[in-house]
């Protein structure tokens, strides 16, 4: 009992006993382990630890293996992967930082490049003033823009988007009316009338449907000081 | 890429991580198969649900993409994959306050098996395992599963080799109270371990 109080309050009992896992698992070094088997053979504790953890590694290594599918993990991994990439190449459209030089020339550089941004800016506001001078319009439309009416349109119309092609055609048989534009972003038709049907009536014909959200005539008939 | 045809596990891990460095995605997938079994079996200690293991090495492995050009080979290959994964499944676990990891003696029942039959040992060990602390658990598991050393632990979990140390310290003590018949006297265990 004495000598196993001895050992088990030893610098070198508590040193070895750490190193125990280690011995078990059998990773360390030749002295390390010399020095566990030297001490573990005078120390019943060690013996006993190392009994116990002989039992524990085994039972942990003996578990039951887990059977997962990485293949499906994987796919998940790459669509992650595809998105990070997609981010990416977008950022490389942004502009990039300016280079910091230290060339002696840097100044003339930046003199030079200073000069023709005021020519370019020059050069654009003189163009501006022909472009609006000759009352162009420009060669593209924003969503707020008015896009440019059809020459015949007399009627604008948004209908229900659950309208089937059949039912428009329907309805704007009916109205003896077709289409000349659309739709737009927001949905609008440009009709223009079909028959000698006039407006008012054609437009009366299209409020009568519950699918026909909106319509409007978009020019005065020649009669539309008698309209109601 | 197949760099399956390399000499050992090791040089041909090195070969792949300097594919993927360099953008080689069949690389990194090479990379992904060859470790996902290891890596659940090691994330399943901290975690039950696969899904959550599967989050972890998607994690893992996405920082593997992003940073094995910074690889310095200051420790093998395996050694830095699974530090990555510790780490992300400590940070998960930290996120995920309502995980199924116990720590309280009281949310198991009291043990009503028998520790010293050999039928019921994984049960039991994996019942007293579940009970410490997670650094504790995943620090016996790479001992005991993975086989890793005292040093590739300390590079594992990114703490020195005295914390392994004292984490195994703890865990041992802690399985001695759960598994007592384990822990039994000298001439209890020489006839069934020996």
């Amino acid at each position: 009992m004495t000598n196993h109080r001895r050992f088990e309050n030893s610098a070198e009992h508590h040193e070895v006993s750490a190193l125990i896992p280690w011995y078990v698992n059998d990773t360390l070094e030749d002295h390390q382990r010399e020095r566990v088997d030297s001490h573990a053979s005078a120390c019943a504790l060690c013996r006993d630890d190392l009994r116990v953890h002989t039992r524990i590694f085994e039972g942990i290594g003996a578990q039951p293996a887990l059977h997962y599918m990485p293949v499906a993990s994987l796919k998940r991994l790459q669509a992650r992967l595809d998105a990070v990439q997609a981010q990416g190449d977008s950022a490389q459209m942004a502009p990039l930082e300016p280079v910091r030089s230290e060339s002696p020339w840097r100044g003339w550089i930046a003199a030079s490049i200073a000069a023709m941004a005021v020519a370019i800016g020059l050069l654009a506001a003189d163009r501006w003033v022909q472009f609006e001078a000759r009352g162009e319009q420009a060669n593209y439309h924003t969503v707020t823009s008015a896009a440019p009416r059809p020459r015949d349109e007399v009627i604008r119309a948004v209908f229900a988007p659950t309208i089937t092609l059949v039912q428009l055609q329907s309805l704007l048989d009916e109205a003896q009316l077709k289409i000349v534009s659309g739709p737009t972003e927001a949905g609008v038709y440009s009709l223009a009338s079909n028959s000698t049907l006039t407006v008012r009536s054609s437009l009366a014909l299209l409020r009568q449907h519950a699918t026909v959200r909106f319509a409007e005539a978009t020019a005065p008939e020649p009669d539309s000081g008698n309209a109601p | 890429m197949n760099l399956l045809a390399k000499n050992s596990p090791k040089e041909r891990d090195n070969a792949l991580l300097v594919a993927v460095a360099a953008g080689d995605r069949r690389a990194l997938e090479e990379l992904y198969l060859s470790y996902h079994r290891r890596l659940a079996r090691f994330l399943s200690r901290f975690t039950p649900r696969y899904e959550n293991i599967e989050e972890i090495i998607n994690d893992t492995f996405m920082v593997v993409w992003q940073s094995a050009k910074d690889f310095r080979n200051a420790s093998q290959v395996s050694t830095w994959i699974i530090g990555i994964a510790y780490r992300t499944a400590l940070k998960s676990f930290r996120r995920q306050k309502n995980h199924n990891v116990a720590v309280s003696l009281e949310d198991y029942p009291e043990q009503t098996v028998d520790p010293t039959s050999d039928a019921e040992v994984n049960d039991w060990l994996t019942h007293g395992l579940r009970r410490l602390p997670v650094e504790q658990r995943l620090t016996l598991e790479l001992a005991y599963h993975m086989g890793h050393s005292l040093e590739e632990i300390a590079v594992i979990t990114d703490c020195p080799v005295g914390t392994v140390k004292a984490r195994m310290f703890h865990a041992r003590e802690k399985l001695r109270q759960y598994l007592p018949s384990l822990g039994g006297g000298p001439s209890d265990l020489p006839a069934r371990i020996g």
